[in-house]
């Protein structure tokens, strides 16, 4: 475990406005589509380890 | 890390442990983070704080969480406003302690401890960590070093699976 440790004269502060209809709709077009690659990562990852357990299993 | 379980799969988090630094003695300090609802509107001094929190935790759509120690519970260190955007999760206001800003801050630690909180709790709602932001035009750089941010545009940033993961791996013990 380790901390983030801001330096003494940066004062980490945030106030969000509302993001727009265009940029939210934008954002989860780019989001949705990180999220499937790495589900499609995850996937492979899974398949990779049950093909080498069967074929563990077989030898 | 204490969880409330409920009925089927759904859980609360109600408490989490993790851990911010005394600048002067380089002393860690275990701390919790704990949901604020109106009936805590008066652990919330306005003047010592930037932001209006009592409004933040009257706004239904959103929820406060407060950062203690956690041999400490009635001091504040920092807080943060989230909203469920049901696919990821918006962080409308963070802020740190007035003792926990400038030069002379007391403890180091308390905005990336939160929003490594925030991370988790999009992770834990099934949004695989994202969270989204504002930053300051100056602050975009500093959040891309430490938070493993994405600059998405003008000042909108957001936080991804793997720098989510790493977030909460830095801060939550396992």
């Amino acid at each position: 475990m380790g901390l983030i440790r801001e330096p003494k004269n940066v004062d980490f502060t945030v106030k969000s406005t509302p993001w727009t209809e265009e940029e939210l709709r934008d954002f989860r077009i780019l989001m949705n589509e990180l999220k499937s690659k790495k589900l499609l990562r995850t996937k492979v990852f899974i398949r990779q380890r049950t093909t080498r357990s069967r074929k563990k299993v077989a030898a | 890390m204490k969880k409330r379980r409920q009925k089927g799969l759904d859980f609360v988090i109600d408490k989490l442990t993790n851990s911010i630094e005394n600048t002067a003695t380089g002393e860690v300090f275990d701390t919790e983070v704990v949901q604020l609802r109106n009936t805590d509107l008066k652990q919330i001094h306005k003047a010592d704080w930037q932001f209006d929190w009592t409004k933040e935790i009257k706004d239904k759509t959103k929820e406060v969480y407060k950062l203690t120690t956690a041999n400490n519970p009635t001091i504040i260190q920092g807080l943060i406003s989230i909203e469920d955007k049901q696919d990821h999760i918006f962080m409308h206001l963070i802020e740190s302690a007035k003792f926990n800003k400038n030069k002379d801050k007391v403890y180091l630690g308390v905005p990336g401890n939160l929003v490594a909180f925030a991370c988790k709790v999009s992770v834990d709602k099934g949004y695989q960590g994202f969270l989204a932001f504002d930053a300051k035009t100056a602050l975009i750089k500093h959040y891309q070093d430490t938070l493993f941010a994405t600059h998405f545009r003008g000042l909108r940033m957001f936080i991804e699976t793997n720098a989510a993961l790493q977030l909460i791996s830095q801060y939550f013990k396992s």
